[in-house]
């Protein structure tokens, strides 16, 4: 199960015919609501921006180990009545610290930025997609989000540590991380940067056996905005799936995420101009010393 | 994919950034490429220039961008396949300094190489990538004449919002004013500048800002092109390193200022051209498209 299908999940379950079900699960998700309610105070409404650069660091890491919660509960549950085949993430028993708690040590220590934590779902999709054998659950959850991370910092930022680092943070050794890295890229064949063609191309180099596809269609048309805004897609959808309180098994921060309605073009111009740091972002203290690229 | 006793390794080619490059040929089909050696280092692992260039040139399949075939995977280092180019640009330009006097190009030749170098980058910027370090020795040319971009270790993807964007980017004689004074919202426009430097070098086979630091590199620029104000670029004196103080230039003429190094003529369109180039305010210079519209190269888009 990867975030796209469950994306679809919901789809299928908004435009779904059979109505008796749906009204019966609607039924229990209200009794769940009520009790809840009547037994705990009311849950706290945040609306995020919709620019996800804007968006805290702590909000982002509570959605997306939401996320990260939801898929591995699913996927424990298929690996458990089947066969699964070992790969380099898996732990020998599922490590002590939750998910939350270890992305949020990632992304203190290692001073991950908005664009890193998407993109390391965004991976998730894209590493399910070409390396059968990998499903994101509780065994392999914390290698995997430790190379996606250290990955997407050194592709996609200016300002990244090194993999002794990493590692130290993540909590493995160094020679490890870097065979993670390196299996990583090569099975992804280096297609990291997030863009919406990247599965059909691995694909259509792995059949060919060429590091470069030269079997793409000319002239092939890009999805919307020519595939540039995946990392926006992903955090639509993130909150789509996960913003609610009661969607996931995680249930670390109590609050209900939506996010604003997206922005006039005069607002964008003015926060073009001055590019002021998320208040929010303050309680991350960037401890890590960073170089240059 | 391929494997390293496919190739032959020959003679050393240089020493890029962060790897050796070798000339090599390809046993099975006798074509010749240069293969960029990468050691694995043991904090950083793979290094992140190569996983830039790699991802990045992946993505650019163009006759003005050096292609990349293949990465091929040993114990301690990655070998980059690289389509094999003659020479660089500097080199080039290099050959022809007869005793201590440069010499530039033929217009017709400063043109068509012009004209390629703008293809390639109006190609990166359409896919969102940006060079970031253009300049002479990272212009290869071959036999044909053609002008293909290549050393992407220091580009990076636009358009996914970070918040660290490095103002230590492109070699100091082409970097952009903008940029010189500790710009980080950086688009486009910084390998914009660079290609109307290299159009001047070109022209004259000298640098046109050959400085020596940064403080040096922004007074050159500023005694040619004259000095900013907020009224010419709005937002000048929020830029970290802006000094108000600094002596104020009217701007020189250009074309006349490179007439006395060249015999070749500078014509209208083309100065009109380099004044697009090398506006000051990022806002204000021409993007790649523009300049490949521009009337100094209507012989190309006429046909």
């Amino acid at each position: 199960m990867s975030v796209q299908e469950t994306g679809d999940v919901n789809a299928q379950k908004e435009e779904g015919v059979p109505s008796d079900e749906t009204d019966k699960k609607s039924d229990i998700l209200q009794k769940e609501c009520n009790t809840s309610a009547q037994e705990q105070e009311p849950v706290p409404n945040v609306v995020l921006p919709s620019n996800f650069s804007k968006c805290s660091r702590s909000d982002l890491v509570t959605l997306i180990s939401r996320m990260l919660s939801f898929l591995i509960r699913i996927n424990d549950s298929v690996s458990k009545t089947e066969q699964y085949e070992l790969t380099r993430f898996h732990s020998r028993v599922p490590p002590q610290i939750s998910v939350y708690d270890y992305l949020m040590r990632l992304t203190r220590y290692s001073a991950l930025e908005p664009a890193v934590l998407i993109a390391s779902v965004y991976y998730i999709d894209l590493f399910s997609a070409i390396y059968p054998a990998f499903s994101l659950n509780s065994l392999t959850v914390h290698r995997f989000l430790l190379t996606a991370t250290a990955v997407a910092s050194k592709g996609l930022c200016d300002s990244f540590c090194t993999n002794t680092h990493y590692a130290k943070v993540g909590g493995v050794q160094c020679s490890e991380l870097h065979v993670l890295e390196n299996d990583f890229l090569k099975r992804v064949n280096y297609r990291i940067l997030p863009r919406d063609d990247n599965i059909l191309s691995c694909k259509l180099e792995r059949q060919e056996g060429v590091f470069v596809t030269d079997a793409y269609p000319e002239g092939h048309v890009r999805g919307p905005k020519n595939g540039f805004n995946v990392l926006d897609t992903y955090y639509r959808k993130i909150i789509e799936i996960v913003g609610s309180y009661d969607s996931s098994p995680d249930k670390t921060k109590k609050a209900h995420y939506s996010m604003e309605s997206p922005v006039k073009k005069e607002d964008v111009d003015c926060s073009k101009k001055k590019r002021v740091l998320d208040e929010t972002d303050a309680d991350l203290k960037i401890t890590s010393s960073k170089k240059p690229a | 994919m391929a494997s390293s006793s496919q190739f032959k390794q020959l003679e050393k080619l240089g020493n890029g950034t962060y790897a050796t490059v070798y000339k090599g040929l390809n046993k099975t089909t006798g074509v010749y490429v240069a293969l960029k050696e990468v050691k694995l280092d043991s904090e950083e692992g793979t290094p992140s220039t190569a996983v830039r260039e790699i991802s990045l040139m992946k993505e650019l399949k163009h006759e003005n961008i050096v292609r990349l075939y293949d990465v091929i995977h040993t114990e301690n280092k990655l070998t980059l396949v690289f389509e094999f180019m003659d020479n660089d640009l500097k080199k080039y330009m290099d050959s022809r300094i007869v005793g201590n006097t440069p010499y530039g190009f033929e217009m017709s030749l400063v043109k068509y190489f012009e004209w390629q170098l703008l293809q390639g980058v109006a190609f990166c910027h359409e896919n969102r990538i940006l060079h970031r370090d253009l300049k002479p020795q990272n212009l290869l040319i071959n036999n044909k004449g053609q002008l293909k971009l290549g050393d992407f270790g220091l580009a990076r993807a636009f358009g996914i919002p970070v918040n660290t964007f490095s103002s230590e980017v492109v070699t100091l004689w082409y970097r952009a004013p903008d940029v010189l004074m500790g710009s980080r919202t950086y688009s486009t426009s910084i390998d914009i500048w660079s290609c109307g430097c290299i159009l001047a070098e070109m022209i004259t086979g000298r640098p046109l800002f050959p400085g020596t630091n940064d403080e040096e590199q922004l007074k050159l620029i500023f005694e040619t092109m004259g000095t900013s104000s907020e009224r010419t670029w709005p937002g000048i004196s929020n830029l970290p390193k802006y000094n108000a103080q600094q002596p104020q230039h009217l701007p020189k003429d250009l074309g006349a200022l490179l007439q006395t190094q060249t015999r070749e003529k500078m014509d209208l369109a083309l100065v009109d051209l380099l004044y697009g180039l090398l506006q000051l305010n990022p806002d204000r210079r021409l993007s790649a498209k523009q300049a490949l519209n521009h009337p100094w190269f209507a012989e190309y888009y006429q046909h």
